[in-house]
Order: structure tokens, then C-alpha cells, then sequence
């Protein structure tokens, strides 16, 4: 505690760091957990494979559909005529969580909802991702009171979040490249381990 | 369902442990032990079925608990408030203008209906008027967002019947809408354009070729989306005789917009009380005959069509002048004066920082949302902040009325009756 | 004057019932007393006069500092004659250690839900409901929020005073000042 002048977030006891990304402003954090772990364990004959794995990983992600509010309006613009994200293989909206691997949390999650959400997140098979798709997803956005978790992050880990009241499709659509890129640059633990 | 017992009865001071108020309650048609709505019970011949919250087709957060026979629902309860979000209360902590947003995200498929319904209200308690320009161009927006969300409803009511390629048509047609939300006011959705004593700004000169496009191509594309779907034998066997809701129980229910409409009973706010200029313009109200889905389904394909006509009866007599009232109590001044007036400054600060000061009473005003009366209870205590603002939410009564459609459907029309009947989960739950 | 019929009918008709009646806005409300108003809200749904057989809203208005002069809670109804196009609002008045109302489910379908919100939000207890629950909020949450005694609370921002609000709920020190949700 105690006060401090800078204007920096400071690092969080685990040691995670939050780095703001330059363009579209959307915010990368760096997995934790079981890809860490196994990190020592690939080689150089499995690097190869790995991004291959990786490569179909984040090519066919399947998305989740839970879409809670106006920010699934968006969402289905994002996967409609004019913004295709079928191009980036995020075309099957999977309505059962079990055979879905990424879970955009598209609205306001309500105090109600919260159980439910982490619910799903706890049905989808590893390995999964979250992004957390507008304001309200990401902080509880305007609504700052007692009905609305304030940020899908106290309720499951996220891995992109998006800003935005609601953020256009293009942002939906550059949050589905980013993770692919992240997805890139991870290992494939689960796979090894 | 039978005639409801007359008032007076037995529940109505009885204690829940005598024998009379089980009886009362037998009379409602509510059977025993079907009280818990958390029990997932398999009985020998039936079983409770728990639909969504998560579900593709409930269109949005609503949980049904199911009590199927087979595949008959011989029960359905629906549990809502999973987008519960609590505007009421935000908007006793804001001021008026403040909660201009806040009404965007409640029925968030039509946006501008919830600006119009609340600056309304503040208008009225106000007593001002909004100049003819701001008046007519707020009937060309909220025309335009009631195709906006029909043609939503027409894509997601065909993609749940299984008629894929409606989604992506109507969502093609709904981005021209959104490319002019866009240039009026910078946002596709919850464009805050209405606002209390006018519009945020007059619109640019792009508009006019942009709503002239709309007004030309639009009747060909709603025939379009009509070919897909109108004439095709399995929508038809899907829909036709399902899901009847009667006149009578419609008005019991406090059903209201297509729903009503398509019972039968030709009610359409802006007719019987217009609001904004809306009894200058031509138009039909079309109503329904059986009340089923189908019935519904027409009602709001022609309700496009007679939107698009009042559009263009705006559009060709838009007048000229200012679009926000001049009155001084609401009005920001304007801006060549706030190099030179000091007061101009210090008023224009106050409007910004504390909010209009609104006359105290209590004020009711609806407006004809796509999805039916949207009405805004609006009680000041004269300061600069609503005392309370009661959302009369159109889903919420027109969902009220789902576990009646849907008794003896099977599970499959569920679907197609929720469908129909077009709801908003944050319209219901605010 | 928009409810001017439904009062007319219920001064004539009902007398007793009608305790107050004012206009402002454009609108006529009538207040009504709590044991009189099934037999009122019968009388504007069945009279061939008013025929008000829709109902729009049930809500309560909470003035706290009325007390101990005047009730707490307004609660406040609302109703349609599709065939006469008019609204009118009927008021009750009810106190906070007292907030029960007749419930009127069986003259109205729709009353079912709005009468639940009501209890939901307001706390108002509605008399002869077959399951009044809460609709809108889980079922084990404490404490009505439209009250005005009800602090709504998310978070409070965190700027650099008050950074460990950054911070997330398990990383927050444990001797923090302020609720923590």
C-alpha cells in the first residue's frame, strides 16, 4: 500500500506483467500455468511439431456462442456479410461448450450470470482461451454498481480483452488475430504433459 | 386457458398452509411440487428440462425450465434476470442528460426508441417543445432503427428456424442502416442521437444521400428477404397454427406491439396518443388474425414496409431550422457566444456539470418500440436528477405471456415461439 | 386529460374508495386505499364504460423522509383501455413496517411478473400472490435495491490514490479499507 506518484500499474504479487499493446489498444497477457510448466520439456525435434499443432490451434478456433448483451450484436455483425471472421476460422459458433475452445464473453455479466459463466468455462476442454469482448466484459464498464461483475476476470482468466461500447466487428476481428498470434507463440504443453 | 376466477377469492387473504389456497392455486392452473425451479425431476411420465441460460436460440440470457411430456411442454417457467443490470438505480445517480446513454444498452436493438421514450418524458415535465426539424428527423432515426432491429429479428428467428442465409442478408441490409447511425452520430449502436430537447447535432449532408438510397432500395430488399421465407411450405407448416395467443389473453397479459397486433387488436401508440410528429405522416398499422407465429411474422414484415413509407414522407417535408429547442433551461448556448458571454460560460458550465433542473411531478410516456409499449415512468423531485424512473420494458410483458403460448407445443416450437415473439433480454431484465 | 375517465367511474361508482385525486401533466392520478383496490382495479377492467383490461406497470416510488407523517412507498399501477385509448394511475400508499398490498393477479394475467419485480427491487409484499419470488435478482439476495437506503456499489475507480483497487480481488492486501466485492 501507501501512496505512490507513478502513473505505471505496478506488478501484481504473481509476477504477471501487463503490456498494453501499441495499435487497437487491446491488452496481451502472457499464459500462465501449464505451458510454463512444460516448457523445459520440448526440444528442438518438438519445436517443429509444436507449431505445427499450434498452427491448428489457432487457425480453427472454435468459438463458444455467449453473447449476454449488445456487444453479441456485435459479435454476430463480426461473423455476418460484411465482416467475415469465417476467413479467420472462427466460423462454427459452437452452441455446446464442450466442443468449443474459445470463449468470447460478448455483454455484461450480471451477478446472476457469474456462476453460470464460470460454469461454461469449467465444461470447455483444454486448450481454451477468453476474450473479454467490450467494456462491461472487461471492468463493468458504465455500470458501476451492484448488479454487474466489474470485470469477467474475477470470474475466469482472460487472455485478450477488447475496449469498446461496443467495439466495432474490425476490433472483435483484430482480437481473434491477436490471439492467434499469442496461440502462436505458446507451446503446446497440454499436449506434452 | 379458462376465464381467470373472479377477484374476491380465497387467495386473497388466506394463509399458504390451508387447504383453500392450494385449491385457489389448482384454479390457476399451477399443479403441486412444481413450485422448485432449480429440480431437475425424471419422473415416470415426465421430465423438467432446464433450456438455456446459455441456449443459441433464447436470444439472449433467458433460462426456461421445461416440464416436457415426451415432447410435449405440458409446464414452461421462465427464469430471467441474468442480464439484470440495474438501470433504475443508475439512473436516480445521474443527471437527465446522463442518462441518455444508459437508456441505449436496455433494449439494445432498437436504441433510439429508449433516447426518444425518456427525452420525452423530461420534455413533458419540462414543457418544452422540440422544433419541427428535430421532431422529423427524430421520426426518420427511430424508423430507421425499428427496420434496424425487424430485419434483426427476421435474420435471428430465420437462422433459429434453420433458413441460414436469412441471417446473412438481413445482416447485409442492417449494416447500410448502421453505415448511417454511424454518420449521424460516430457509433453503430447506442448512438445516444436522441437526446432531452433535441437531437446531438444536426445531420450531415452525406445523410441525405444515404436515407435516399434506403428509401429506393429498401422495399425491393424486404421483398427479397419475403421470397426466402414467406411462401417456403416448412417455414409455413413450422409456424402456422403455433404459439395462438388470443386477443383477450393478449390484453390480460399486458402484451403489447406485434405481439398484440398480431392477436388481432389494432393498437399502435403512435396513432392512438402520437408523439413527435408522428400524425403528420400516412401509414398503416397491420394487424394480424389468429395470433399465431405466423401471424406475427407478417405483421412485422409489413411493418417494415409502412417504416420505410413514413420515412420518405419525412424525408421529402424534412423542414428546415434548428434541431434542439432554444429554451435556455436545457439548451447549451452556443458556442460563438461562449467566447464573449461570461454568463453564457458559467450557464453553460452549470448545464454540463449539475444537469437541468426538472420541475417536480410525475409523468408517464410511451412510445412504440419495435418490440412493443416502452413507456418511462418518470417521477422528479425538481432537482437535477430523476427521483425515480420506472421502464416500462415491452419483453417483459410480452414474455410474460411465453408460458402460455407455448403449453402443448412441442420442444422443437419452443424455438419458433420465443422467436416470434421478439424479446430483448436487456429490455426484460434492465 | 388522460385518466380523467377512470377517476370519473371510480368517484361515481366507488366513492369510498377513491382517497385523492390529482392532475398535473396531462395526467389525472387517483389515490386509492389499500382494502379497496381489487375492487377497483374489477371495476376499471369490467365496467362497459372504462374497459382498462391492460396493465402497463406496478412500481413503487420510495420517499424515506416522509415518514412518520405520511406513508413510505407509493406504490403506483398503471392501466390501459385499449378501446377508450386512455391510461390512468392508481397510487397506494403503505408504509415501511407495513408494505403489504392485495395482490392482483386474478383480475390481471400480467400483474404475475410486475408484481414480483416490485417485490424484487422495492420489498413491497403483495398479499395473495401464488409465488412471490424474486424475478430479476438471485433468489438469496439480501435487501431490496431501489430502496433509498440501498447503496449500490460496484468498485470504486482506482487512480493513484487508491491503486490496490487495480490490483485483483486475491492479490488486494488483506487490511484494505472498503468493501471489497
Amino acid at each position: 500500500m501507501g501512496l505512490s506518484n507513478e502513473l505505471s500499474i505496478p506488478s501484481p504479487a504473481s509476477g504477471r506483467m501487463l503490456l498494453a499493446d501499441a495499435d487497437a489498444g487491446t491488452i496481451v497477457l502472457p499464459r500462465t500455468g501449464a505451458a510454463e510448466r512444460t516448457a523445459v520439456q520440448s526440444g528442438i525435434v518438438t519445436t517443429t511439431f509444436g507449431k505445427l499443432i499450434q498452427w491448428g490451434r489457432y487457425s480453427s478456433l472454435w468459438p463458444a456462442l455467449f453473447g449476454l448483451a449488445c456487444c453479441a450484436i456485435e459479435m454476430m455483425s463480426s461473423t455476418a456479410s460484411r465482416y467475415d471472421m469465417s476467413r479467420f476460422g472462427a466460423e462454427v459458433f459452437r452452441a455446446s461448450p464442450r466442443q468449443a475452445d474459445l470463449m468470447i464473453v460478448a455483454g455484461r455479466v450480471s451477478q446472476k450470470m457469474a456462476p453460470v459463466l464460470r460454469h461454461i468455462y469449467d465444461q470447455m476442454p483444454e486448450p481454451k482461451w477468453v476474450i473479454s469482448m467490450g467494456a462491461c466484459a472487461s471492468s463493468g464498464g458504465m455500470f458501476n454498481n451492484y448488479a454487474i461483475v466489474q470485470g469477467v476476470d474475477k470470474v475466469v482468466p482472460v487472455d485478450i480483452y477488447i475496449p469498446g461500447c461496443p467495439p466495432r466487428p474490425e476490433g472483435l476481428i483484430d482480437a481473434v488475430m491477436k490471439l492467434q498470434k499469442k496461440i502462436a507463440g505458446e507451446l503446446p504443453g497440454t499436449l506434452l504433459g | 386457458m379458462t376465464a381467470l376466477p373472479p377477484p374476491g377469492t380465497p387467495t386473497a387473504d388466506l394463509d399458504p398452509l390451508s387447504e383453500q389456497y392450494e385449491a385457489s392455486r389448482e384454479r390457476l392452473g399451477i399443479e403441486r411440487g412444481l413450485d422448485s425451479i432449480d429440480l431437475v425431476e425424471i419422473g415416470d411420465s415426465t421430465m423438467e428440462l432446464n433450456m438455456g441460460p446459455m441456449h443459441p436460440s433464447t436470444h439472449g440470457v433467458l433460462r426456461l425450465v421445461l416440464n416436457l411430456d415426451g415432447e410435449v411442454v405440458r409446464e414452461c417457467r421462465p427464469d430471467i434476470g441474468y442480464l439484470h443490470t440495474g438501470f433504475e438505480k443508475d439512473f436516480e445517480r445521474h443527471t437527465y442528460q446522463q442518462c441518455i446513454p444508459y437508456t441505449d444498452r436496455m433494449d439494445y436493438l432498437a436504441p433510439l426508441f429508449n433516447n426518444l421514450g425518456f427525452a420525452l418524458a423530461v420534455e413533458r415535465l419540462l414543457g418544452i417543445e422540440v422544433p419541427p426539424r428535430g421532431q422529423y428527423l427524430r421520426v426518420i432515426m427511430c424508423e430507421l432503427c425499428r427496420v434496424a432491429s425487424h430485419l434483426l429479428w427476421y435474420g435471428t428467428g430465420g437462422l433459429d428456424l434453420g433458413a441460414t442465409s436469412a441471417f446473412m442478408y438481413a445482416w447485409r441490409d442492417r449494416e447500410k442502416l448502421l453505415d448511417i447511425n454511424e454518420l449521424v452520430s460516430g457509433v453503430r449502436m447506442h448512438t445516444s442521437f436522441i437526446r432531452v430537447g433535441g437531437l446531438m447535432a444536426d445531420v450531415p449532408d452525406e445523410f441525405y444521400a444515404l436515407v435516399g438510397e434506403v428509401i429506393k432500395t429498401f422495399p425491393k430488399l424486404i421483398d427479397e428477404h419475403e421470397l426466402l421465407i414467406t411462401r417456403n411450405p416448412i417455414f409455413r407448416q413450422r409456424t402456422i397454427g403455433l404459439g395462438t395467443l388470443n386477443a383477450a389473453d393478449a390484453m390480460a397479459y399486458g402484451a403489447t406491439g406485434p405481439v398484440l397486433r398480431g392477436s388481432g387488436v389494432p393498437y399502435d401508440l403512435r396513432k392512438a396518443a402520437p408523439y413527435s410528429s408522428y400524425d403528420h405522416f400516412d401509414f398503416d398499422v397491420p394487424v394480424g388474425r389468429t395470433g399465431d407465429v405466423y401471424d406475427r411474422y407478417l405483421v412485422r414484415m409489413q411493418e417494415m414496409r409502412e417504416s420505410l413509407k413514413i420515412i420518405e414522407q419525412a424525408f421529402a417535408n424534412l423542414p428546415d431550422g434548428p434541431v434542439n429547442t432554444s429554451d435556455r433551461r436545457v439548451a447549451l448556448p452556443p458556442r460563438n457566444e461562449l467566447n464573449t458571454s461570461m454568463e453564457s460560460l458559467i450557464h453553460h458550465f452549470k448545464l454540463v456539470t449539475e444537469g437541468m433542473r426538472v420541475p417536480a411531478g410525475q409523468v408517464y410516456q410511451a412510445v412504440e418500440s419495435p418490440r412493443g409499449e416502452l413507456g418511462f415512468y418518470l417521477v422528479s423531485d425538481g432537482s437535477t436528477r430523476p427521483y425515480r424512473c420506472k421502464v416500462r420494458a415491452p419483453s417483459f410483458s410480452n414474455l410474460s405471456a411465453l408460458p402460455y403460448m407455448v403449453r402443448g407445443e412441442l420442444i422443437a416450437d419452443v424455438v419458433a415461439v420465443i422467436g416470434s415473439i421478439d424479446i430483448t433480454l436487456g429490455d426484460v431484465d434492465r | 386529460m388522460s385518466g380523467a375517465r377512470a377517476a370519473d367511474l371510480l368517484e361515481r361508482e366507488l366513492p369510498a374508495a377513491v382517497r385523492r385525486r390529482e392532475t398535473g401533466f396531462g395526467e389525472e392520478t387517483v389515490w386509492v386505499g389499500r382494502e379497496d383496490l381489487v375492487a377497483a382495479c374489477t371495476l376499471l377492467r369490467d365496467h362497459p364504460d372504462a374497459a382498462y383490461t391492460t396493465p402497463i406497470l406496478v412500481t413503487a416510488v420510495d420517499w424515506p423522509d416522509r415518514e412518520p407523517e405520511q406513508p413510505r412507498f407509493d406504490v403506483v399501477y398503471m392501466l390501459r383501455s385499449l378501446e377508450y385509448n386512455d391510461t390512468c394511475r392508481l397510487i397506494v400508499q403503505v408504509t415501511e413496517d407495513d408494505p403489504n398490498v392485495p395482490s392482483l393477479e386474478l383480475v390481471f394475467a400480467g400483474m404475475d411478473w410486475h408484481e414480483r419485480e416490485c417485490y424484487d427491487l422495492l420489498g413491497i409484499n403483495f398479499t395473495g400472490h401464488h409465488d412471490l419470488k424474486r424475478i430479476l435478482l438471485p433468489t438469496d439476495w439480501d435487501g431490496h435495491p431501489l430502496r433509498k437506503d440501498y447503496a449500490s456499489f460496484g468498485e470504486p475507480i482506482a487512480f493513484t490514490h487508491n491503486l490496490e483497487w487495480a490490483l485483483p480481488a486475491q492479490e488486494r492486501p488483506r487490511d484494505m479499507p472498503g468493501a471489497s466485492r
